[in-house]
C-alpha cells in the first residue's frame, strides 16, 4: 500500500531503446545509486565483465535515486551505449526499497541479483551467490567478508546482526548487506517498502523461502560518510523491527497485552496493598509515593492493553487483504 | 478446475500426519459416498517434515475428489483453515482434524442439521476419550469462560469438526489463533449456530499437540473478540469502560488518601501528592477517549462495513 502511493509519485525515465526485440534476459541486475559519480563507471564495466563471462543474456538496471551529483548523467551516457542498461532515475530520494521495487518492476528475468553502490562488493564475487542459488536455496545474501568500512561501522553492525540472529533465528552474520542474489518470485511476494530493504532475508524466510549466505569480498576505497548517531539509533529501532516482524506482527495483543498485563498486576497490588494497609489503620497513606507510583503502573498497563486493542482493530478490519501464508503447490 | 462445482467441500488442515491420512481419506471417502452428493476434499499440508505430502500425492492420483494444497512452511493451524477455505468451491464447507479423533461418518449428521437452516453446525464431543485430567478439564473450563464472555453458547468450542454455509465462511477472516473461534467469528458476522453430538477417538498415532501456555493468547484473542463482538459498533464505550476500570482501584485507595489528607490538616506535601494523583487520573480519562475515537475511525474506515449495518 505504500509501495503504491510512493509509485504514484516517481517520475520514471526510461531507455527508450528498451523496447526494441531483444531475447529475454536470465539474470537482472538491480544497482540502486545516490550519489555515485564517481565509482559509477568502474562498477558498470566490473559488473559487465563478470556476467559477460558466462551469460550472454543479462540486463543491467540502475535506479539512480535522487542523486544530486553527476550520477544520472554517467549513467544517461553509459545506456545510450549499451542496450542491455536500462537507467531508473527518481524524481527524488525515496529509499532504497523504492528504488529496488521500481527496479523491479522494469526488470524481466527470472533471477534478480540487487545491489546497493554504497557496500562496494567485488563483482567476481557474485557468482559464488549465483551458485549457492542454484543449488536450491530461494535468497542468497552476500556477507561481506572480509570487511573494509569503518571499525565503528562493522562492530555496530556486528551487534545488530547478533541480536537479529537470536530473534529472527536465522543463522546470518550479514543480513544488510544490501547484496543479494534470489528469484524474481521472492521479491514479489514480499512487501518491501520503507526501510524493510534491511530486513528482506527476515521476511523471505518468513514466507518459507530458503534463504542462505555467502561470503563476499568487500573492496578498498572511499566509503559514503554516514550520519552516525542517526543512522545507529535507527539500527536500534530497527530491532525493534525485527521482534515485530518475526513475531507479533498480527498479535499485537499477544505482544502489548503481556506488558500491559504485567503493569496492571504491579499496579493492582500496589494500590490493594497500600488499601489493606490504611484498612488495618497501620498508617496514613496520604503522603506516600507509593499511592501515586501505583496508580501509575494500573493507568499505563491498561493503555498497553488498549493500544494492543486498537492495533487488534486495525488488523480485524483489514483482514480480507491479509494473507498469513505462502502457497507453494496445489494439486489437483 | 475453475469451472468445477461441487456441494460439499471438505477441509483437512494436515501437519505431519503420516500415519493417519491414508485411513483418514479412506474414511471420509465412506462416508461422502452414503450421501450421493458431489464433494472436494481439501488436505492444506502446513509444512509438513515427514512422508506425509508424498502419501498424499499418491492418494490424489488415485482420487480426482481430492486437492492438496501445499505451504511453503509451518503456518500454524488458522492460515490452514483460512487457505482452504478460501480454495473450497462448495456449497457447504466442512471443516475438521487431520487426527483422525474425529469421525468422517458424523459429517451426514452435520449436514442434515445445516439443512435445517443454520449458518454453522458444530460438533459436540460429548463423550471425551481423553485422559481426564490433562485434556478433559481444562478444556472444560476454558469452554465454561468463551462461552460466558462470548456468548456463544456450545458445549465444546474446541471440537474441530463443524460444518458451514459458504456464505458465512467466505466472510470471515481467520488469522493469528483465530481457529479456535470460528463460531465467535462466524456469531461476529450474524450467523445462526447449533450444535451435534459427534463421536470422538482417541488419538491412535502421533502426539496430541497441546500445551498449557497457551492460555494468556488464548485470554487475549477472546479479550479483543470480546470487543469486536460487542463493541464494534461504538468502541468508545469499550474504552469508557475500560477507562472506568483502571480507576475503580485507585479511586477505592484515594478515598482513604483523602481521609488522611483531611486528618493531617492539608499539609503541603499530602495535598500536593493527592492532586497529582487527581491530574494523573483526568488526564487518563482523555487518553481513553482518544483511544476510543481513533477505535471508531478504525471501524469507519476499515473493511468490516456490513457489520454496521447489522441491527
Amino acid at each position: 500500500m505504500n509501495l503504491q502511493s510512493t509509485a504514484t509519485k516517481m517520475i520514471i525515465q526510461e531507455n527508450l531503446l528498451e523496447n526494441i526485440h531483444v531475447p529475454k534476459p536470465k539474470i537482472s541486475i538491480i544497482v540502486t545509486l545516490n550519489n555515485h559519480e564517481n565509482d559509477i563507471e568502474e562498477l558498470y564495466h566490473s559488473l559487465v565483465n563478470f556476467v559477460e563471462r558466462d551469460e550472454k543474456q543479462f540486463q543491467i538496471i540502475f535506479v539512480d535515486d535522487g542523486s544530486t551529483d553527476n550520477t544520472y548523467d554517467r549513467l544517461v551516457k553509459i545506456t545510450e551505449n549499451d542496450l542491455r542498461v536500462t537507467s531508473i532515475r527518481m524524481r527524488s530520494t525515496f529509499g532504497e526499497a523504492s528504488a529496488l521495487d521500481a527496479g523491479l518492476k522494469h526488470s524481466a528475468a527470472e533471477i534478480i541479483i540487487y545491489l546497493t553502490a554504497r557496500v562496494r562488493v567485488n563483482p567476481p564475487e557474485l557468482s559464488k551467490l549465483i551458485s549457492k542459488l542454484e543449488d536450491g536455496n530461494d535468497l542468497v545474501i552476500g556477507w561481506r567478508y572480509p570487511r573494509r568500512d569503518a571499525k565503528l561501522n562493522q562492530i555496530i553492525s556486528k551487534v545488530f546482526n547478533s541480536i537479529t540472529k537470536k530473534l529472527s533465528k536465522l543463522n546470518l552474520h550479514d543480513i544488510n548487506s544490501g547484496v543479494l542474489v534470489t528469484k524474481r518470485e521472492v521479491l514479489e511476494n514480499i512487501d518491501v517498502y520503507g526501510d524493510l530493504n534491511n530486513f528482506i532475508p527476515i521476511l523471505a524466510a518468513r514466507q518459507g523461502y530458503k534463504v542462505t549466505e555467502e561470503k563476499i569480498e568487500q573492496l578498498h576505497g572511499e566509503f559514503r560518510k554516514s550520519k552516525y548517531f542517526k543512522e545507529y539509533l535507527q539500527r536500534f529501532l530497527d530491532i525493534i523491527t525485527v521482534l515485530f516482524l518475526t513475531n507479533y506482527s498480527k498479535k499485537p495483543i499477544h505482544f502489548l497485552g503481556f506488558f500491559g498485563a504485567v503493569f496492571t498486576l504491579i499496579g493492582a497490588v500496589i494500590e490493594i496493598y497500600l488499601f489493606v494497609y490504611r484498612i488495618l489503620a497501620l498508617g496514613p497513606i496520604a503522603g506516600r509515593p507509593l499511592l501515586l507510583l501505583g496508580a501509575l503502573f494500573l493507568v499505563i498497563g491498561i493503555q498497553l492493553i488498549s493500544i494492543g486493542l486498537l492495533g487488534e482493530m486495525i488488523i480485524f478490519t483489514h483482514a480480507k487483504d491479509i494473507k498469513e501464508y505462502n502457497i507453494e503447490e496445489i494439486i489437483g | 478446475m475453475d469451472n468445477r462445482k461441487v456441494d460439499i467441500s471438505i477441509v483437512v488442515p494436515i501437519f505431519n500426519e503420516e500415519e493417519n491420512v491414508s485411513f483418514l481419506h479412506e474414511s471420509i471417502t465412506h462416508a461422502m459416498k452414503r450421501i450421493r452428493e458431489s464433494y472436494e476434499i481439501i488436505f492444506v499440508d502446513d509444512g509438513s517434515s515427514d512422508n506425509t505430502l508424498n502419501l498424499l500425492r499418491e492418494i490424489q492420483q488415485n482420487d480426482c475428489n481430492t486437492r492438496i494444497v501445499k505451504f511453503r512452511r509451518n503456518f500454524g493451524q488458522s492460515a490452514a483453515m483460512a487457505a482452504g477455505f478460501e480454495l473450497a468451491i462448495g456449497d457447504k464447507i466442512v471443516a475438521m482434524d487431520g487426527d483422525l479423533q474425529n469421525d468422517p461418518d458424523d459429517i451426514p449428521k452435520l449436514l442434515d442439521k445445516l439443512a435445517e437452516g443454520y449458518d454453522v453446525v458444530s460438533g459436540w464431543r460429548k463423550n471425551r476419550k481423553d485422559k481426564l485430567l490433562i485434556r478433559k478439564v481444562p478444556s472444560k473450563m476454558a469452554n465454561k469462560l468463551i462461552c460466558s464472555v462470548t456468548k456463544v453458547y456450545l458445549h465444546d468450542t474446541g471440537c474441530s469438526l463443524k460444518a458451514f454455509q459458504k456464505e458465512i465462511v467466505k466472510r470471515i477472516s481467520i488469522y493469528g489463533e483465530l481457529h479456535r473461534f470460528i463460531p465467535v467469528l462466524a456469531k461476529i458476522e450474524g450467523a445462526k449456530i447449533t450444535e451435534v453430538v459427534v463421536n470422538h477417538h482417541p488419538r491412535k498415532f502421533g502426539k496430541s499437540k497441546y500445551n498449557l501456555t497457551r492460555t494468556f493468547r488464548v485470554l487475549m484473542d477472546l479479550t479483543s473478540l470480546n470487543l469486536f463482538l460487542k463493541y464494534l459498533k461504538n468502541p468508545l464505550q469499550f474504552f469508557s469502560a475500560l477507562a472506568f476500570y483502571s480507576f475503580l482501584i485507585p479511586a477505592l485507595t484515594g478515598i482513604w488518601a483523602l481521609v488522611d489528607v483531611i486528618k493531617s490538616d492539608f499539609q503541603t506535601t499530602e495535598v500536593n501528592l493527592f492532586l497529582t494523583l487527581i491530574f494523573l487520573l483526568a488526564v487518563t480519562i482523555f487518553q481513553f477517549l482518544f483511544f476510543g475515537l481513533i477505535a471508531v475511525l478504525i471501524v469507519y474506515t476499515g473493511k468490516k462495513k456490513s457489520i454496521l449495518l447489522m441491527d
